[in-house]
């Protein structure tokens, strides 16, 4: 038995309920031995992050809910001199809040960033699965009941599809799906007519790459490729001068912006 | 010994904040008396399918079904931190230099401090005001501030206790809620579809599952559905946002600001400066007509005076074609983006989704883009299958049918005990908008012992629109046209129709009306006026008018206007009371709900009707008899249930156990072949009118011909107007060298209005508050990162927001999700005034929106797309506010939730000084 989180970024809506839920949960209520309050503010057992791509109006958010992985070998556990990190049977990993002492290692052992540091009670802190919760009849930690979108899900790794967690990437036992990518955009225009250049053939060279049309907007997108590779594209209408790009590295997305095509 | 992981109780409490409708039920534990945890609601605890018959919608091999648990929103996450917010009122207040024997100093509203007093001398010293009003200039002396939305309650409603009490005092001058969510449809687009009573397309019957099956597109225009709908209810629009991507349908979002529903859901983005849709909608047109691209056929049979339309788009009537590169310098949308979005949309099958239109709607002239919206969607065979104007909340207001195809086999009708928005004596028919406040036949048969407590109350005599409410005090007079009662028409026919009744937007209408006083009292239960409504810096100073002698605000909060009051009534959330929850249009399930207390009141706190009790007391037990109706809360909880009709289903012992009923859904036979939308109307225009004079589209709006003809702030055909006597807000104005950014003003993403400003868990998100070098949270203003280096500014810097009303102060935050020549406040934060009327820390944006109307003929307000300009605030700046208002910098401030009771409270020290 090992349980698991599996979040979709592609349904991710952004809407903080995780994040806020775990603060209902922990802040000001004391469940030890499974944790001790978390404090009124500034501490983040579960948050969100937001990662902006682009630039207008090419441009997108997406959303990842950071999380104790409850890894299979916890770097924290083996760090810790006082043995107050307890990998469970069911593979919640749990620091004990009257064992702990406070020395801070496992925080700076954790690989995730997923521990932190009580300075006013001395002791180090983070999601618990909620535990305590699991162990009393409930189903589902509060951040994946309070998911609105269906984005996050908790269970025994038998209950997922093996395929779809192998294309995951993981943190631990956290796994996200559809991470996305880079992109490399832009728009095409006649600067004459003032028109946008409709079905113009965009060919994308390097990792990933492809030969996509622009659209009625005269938008092109080429999607979820990788990072810090780099790419030539080649824009071609018929009536048109030809466009040609070197060296566009996805270090960053990239809005090429509107582009006006010459008339041959 | 018990289990410390078992609640000691669980409790149904509702989260939505639309009150009077209490929205989707939460499950909030408690132990020890203190809430511990705030959940969703999951119905199939207690419910089999086979009992609720969830929904479903069937499109393309695909199927979306009714969430089997409320799909919960921040707020009801956040809202134990809400109940025990530092900034509760916590005991009766009054303000330390307001003595009702002597001396009252109303300039000094807005800066000094409060002491406790007790309830028996709170309510004394309001019952003798009161009477004192009365005799020395009658009962119209007292303007009763009184409005909907706030924490959905029914036994004990936010809004409109004091109304009652004073009904039973002989009168008031009522607070009459302008169209503020809906400004541009009521004034504007009501012309053109009539669609009663608001504007926006009626009904609403089935359009998502028409649109799933049919539509290709979606013009998300000014719709933030990541946004806007999560006060009002659920998650259920961003569910069906993710269904429409994957059945194929594109997502196109025309918006200032890449909204939070955009960020994540858009096919495409484009972008649009603030209130200058016009100029997009003209151009679309533009192209439709001088291309060919429109449904000329439907536009035959289908609208009127079609050709005043054509004649202003092309340039006939004013010599000035509204071509793309017109529009284009307007607007600031691309010439070629312009022209591709017309021809894209006119081969497409599109609608357009409102949250309820937001800035696009609530700016000056709103009546303009609303009423070309409704025009472009003619020329779009409108009616025909997946072309339609859908709205992403209030699923169950002003409409026959529902959107989604959610219709309980009947409605739990909970009537409302307090009558806030009733229309004024004389001025319309009165039963329109009286049938929330009165008990239907079958009610009174079924729970007699309301009876008495309905007995109808006499109606007031005055009203002051609420947009006119601080021109009215500081001017003593007012004149404005229609508005005499909200919505103007809430009654509803056989059909649930509801009548047209536009011709009374046009009735000339004044205060004082002859004979009756000014208004020299205020008393309010809904204290958001300075954050939430037009001129809020214009309405500080009407507070501070001499002519105000005493004001009254009870609140659960201590915030925005209730630093203006003289006396403040502490009020319980909904969490501290027994209550009757109802849940119509959060878009899962109907339900209906007991709600108990989860915790002991907090302090002194009353319930709004208990505290109005209070009250009638002091005025003598008759008073106090007629206000309650000899009901305790329980026994009204008990009576109301009753009244529903529920027990036909559940026995009130069950209830009591259970504590929720579920209406089952109708049959999917009963719902799914009624007709989607206007339908009827696209397939037969003859036998199937609109509610409009001609019956047809009204593309030359007959009513405004022939009331208003001449009124060049809306002309018959819809145009765009540059400057006017009421709005200079364009960036083509001489203005615009002095102020020259357009100031967008949104719904808020963590607030609903000016509610849920203090979660401290959501003020610690990046979106909500911006930390200065201060320590303060600041509210955020949106920068385009060039327009932020122009000036200097920083991510994080503390800047002032400010035109000639004066100023805000927030926190920059520089983003790439929002246009040059352009910011962007949420409206709803709390007030922190360091100079009353003039400069705000709290990042009240409304406190420097426009003073006039949407247009002068239009009583809406206009809170969206004006012009300012952003500055950094300098040291030497900072210092000498610090100096010269060491009071208002020195009040305590709570680190986490920002102001509080603690800074408005005199000091021990402040009191030994004083003594």
């Amino acid at each position: 038995m090992k349980k698991i989180f599996v979040i979709d970024i592609a349904r991710c809506s952004g809407c903080y309920n995780c994040q806020l839920a775990c603060k209902d949960e922990h802040c000001g209520n004391d469940w030890r031995p499974y944790a001790a309050p978390q404090p009124p503010t500034g501490m983040f057992w579960c948050r969100v992050k937001e990662f902006s791509h682009g630039s207008i109006p090419k441009l997108r958010l997406h959303y990842e809910p950071l999380l104790c992985g409850h890894c299979d070998k916890p770097v924290c556990l083996g760090a810790c001199p006082q043995g107050a990190i307890d990998k469970r049977d069911d593979g919640l990993v749990i620091i004990n809040p009257d064992t702990c002492v406070g020395c801070d290692i496992c925080q700076q052992a954790c690989p995730h960033g997923a521990i932190s540091f009580n300075a006013m009670t001395s002791t180090a802190q983070k999601c618990t699965g909620c535990a305590h919760l699991l162990d009393h009849g409930a189903k589902l930690p509060r951040c994946v009941e309070a998911c609105p979108t269906g984005a996050m899900r908790f269970g025994d790794i038998s209950e997922f599809d093996e395929k779809e967690l192998e294309k995951a990437t993981r943190r631990g036992n956290v796994y996200y799906l559809n991470i996305p990518g880079r992109f490399i955009a832009g728009t095409v225009y006649d600067p004459i007519e003032e028109e946008v250049v409709i079905g113009a053939k965009c060919t994308l060279r390097g990792a990933q790459g492809g030969a996509v049309q622009t659209d009625d907007f005269g938008d092109f997108w080429f999607e979820n490729l990788p990072e810090d590779a780099r790419y030539t594209l080649d824009i071609s209408a018929e009536g048109f001068r030809p466009l040609h790009f070197d060296g566009l590295s996805t270090e960053k997305d990239i809005n090429l912006g509107d582009l006006p095509m010459e008339k041959a | 010994m018990q289990n410390k992981f078992t609640p000691d109780k669980q409790n149904i409490v509702s989260f939505s904040l639309m009150g009077p409708e209490s929205g989707g039920p939460c499950l909030v534990d408690s132990t020890d008396e203190r809430i511990t945890r705030i959940r969703p609601y999951f119905y199939d605890t207690e419910y089999t399918d086979k009992h609720c018959n969830p929904w479903t919608m069937e499109a393309r091999g695909k199927t979306f079904s009714a969430p089997d648990h409320v799909t919960i929103t921040p707020f009801g996450l956040g809202y134990k931190s809400r109940v025990y917010s530092p900034n509760r009122v916590r005991y009766p207040l009054k303000r330390v230099d307001w003595d009702p024997n002597g001396e009252r100093h109303p300039e000094n509203r807005g800066k000094s401090k409060y002491v406790r007093i007790s309830w028996d001398e709170a309510a004394e010293i309001v019952a003798k005001e009161l009477l004192r009003q009365k005799e020395k200039y009658g009962p119209e002396a007292v303007l009763c501030e009184a409005d909907m939305h706030g924490e959905g309650k029914n036994v004990a409603p936010s809004h409109g206790c004091p109304n009652r009490l004073l009904s039973l005092m002989g009168g008031y001058t009522l607070q009459m809620r302008n169209m503020d969510s809906w400004e541009g449809w009521f004034w504007g687009a009501k012309y053109v579809w009539g669609c009663e009573p608001v504007g926006e397309m009626a009904p609403q019957t089935n359009l998502y599952p028409d649109i799933a099956k049919h539509s290709d597109m979606l013009l998300f225009w000014g719709c933030d559905p990541e946004t806007t709908p999560r006060g009002f209810g659920m998650n259920l629009p961003s569910r069906l946002c993710y269904w429409f991507t994957e059945l194929g349908i594109k997502s196109v979002y025309i918006s200032p600001d890449l909204n939070y529903g955009a960020a994540v859901h858009a096919d495409k983005w484009i972008p649009i400066l603030p209130n200058t849709d016009v100029a997009l909608q003209l151009a679309i047109a533009y192209i439709w007509i001088t291309e060919d691209l429109y449904e000329k056929e439907y536009i035959e049979k289908h609208a009127y005076g079609f050709d005043k339309f054509v004649d202003y788009v092309l340039g006939r009537e004013d010599g000035v074609p509204k071509t793309p590169q017109w529009a284009s310098e307007k607007c600031g949308v691309k010439v070629w983006t312009i022209k591709a979005l017309a021809r894209k949309w006119a081969k497409s099958t599109a609608s357009i989704l409102h949250g309820n239109g937001g800035p696009y709607i609530r700016g000056p002239y709103s009546s303009e883009p609303a009423r070309l919206e409704v025009m472009l969607l003619g020329m779009r065979a409108v009616g025909k299958p997946g072309v339609h104007q859908a709205k992403m909340l209030e699923w169950n207001l002003w409409n026959r049918d529902y959107p989604v195809p959610y219709q309980g086999q009947f409605v739990p009708k909970i009537t409302a005990i307090a009558d806030p928005l009733r229309p004024v004596a004389g001025d319309v028919d009165p039963i329109i908008n009286m049938d929330r406040f009165v008990l239907t036949e079958a009610q009174k048969q079924r729970a007699p012992e309301l009876v008495e407590l309905f007995k109808q109350l006499p109606a007031p005599k005055q009203f002051i629109p609420r947009c006119h409410i601080h021109k009215a005090i500081l001017e003593g007079h007012a004149e404005w046209r229609g508005l005499q009662c909200f919505s103007s028409s809430q009654q509803p026919d056989a059909n649930n129709y509801r009548h047209p009744t536009q011709q009374y937007q046009f009735e000339e209408m004044q205060y004082p009306r002859e004979g009756l006083s000014r208004v020299h009292m205020i008393w309010t239960d809904a204290p958001c006026q300075v954050t939430c409504w037009n001129d809020g810096h214009l309405m500080q100073k009407a507070f501070q008018d001499p002519s105000i002698e005493c004001i009254v605000a009870q609140h659960p909060w201590l915030e925005n206007d209730c630093y203006f009051a003289d006396i403040i009534f502490p009020v319980v959330t909904k969490h501290e009371m027994h209550d009757l929850g109802n849940d119509l249009s959060s878009g899962g399930f109907t339900s209906i709900y007991l709600e108990e207390p989860c915790c002991p009141p907090v302090g002194e706190s009353l319930s709004d009707f208990d505290v109005c009790a209070k009250v009638a007391e002091k005025l003598g037990p008759e008073y106090l008899r007629a206000y309650t109706g000899n009901l305790s809360e329980q026994e009204r909880v008990r009576f109301f249930y009753k009244a529903t009709g529920c027990e036909d289903y559940m026995t009130w012992e069950e209830f009591k156990k259970q504590k929720i009923f579920v209406v089952p859904c109708k049959t999917k036979e009963e719902v799914e072949n009624l007709p989607a939308g206007l339908y009827e109307f696209y397939a037969d225009p003859e036998n199937n009118p609109l509610s409009t004079p001609t019956g047809k589209l009204e593309y030359y709006a007959t009513q405004i011909a022939e009331f208003t003809p001449d009124d060049p702030e809306r002309m018959p055909v819809p145009h765009w107007i540059e400057r006017s006597e009421s709005h200079d807000e364009r960036l083509s104005s001489p203005r615009a060298e002095k102020y020259p950014l357009l100031c967008m003003s949104n719904h808020g993403r963590w607030r609903m209005h000016a509610q849920c400003d203090d979660i401290i868990w959501t003020r610690e998100i990046e979106t909500m508050k911006v930390r200065g070098k201060d320590g303060y949270l600041y509210e955020p203003v949106w920068l385009n990162p060039k327009e932020a280096e122009k000036r200097g500014i920083r991510h994080g810097d503390i800047v002032k927001v400010f035109n000639e009303r004066g100023i805000v102060l927030c926190g920059a935050y520089v983003t790439e999700r929002l246009v040059e020549q352009t910011c962007y406040v949420d409206h709803g934060s709390r007030l922190d005034p360091i100079i009353p009327g003039y400069l705000d820390r709290g990042g009240a944006i409304n406190c420097i929106t426009p003073t006039a109307t949407t247009s002068k003929n239009a009583t809406g307000m206009a809170v969206s797309g004006f012009l300012v300009e952003v500055e950094k605030v300098t040291d030497a700046e900072w210092e000498s506010w610090k100096r010269d208002y060491p009071e208002a910098f020195a009040r305590k401030l709570d680190p986490d939730a920002g102001v509080c009771l603690a800074g408005w409270l005199l000091t021990e020290d402040e009191m030994e000084a004083q003594a």
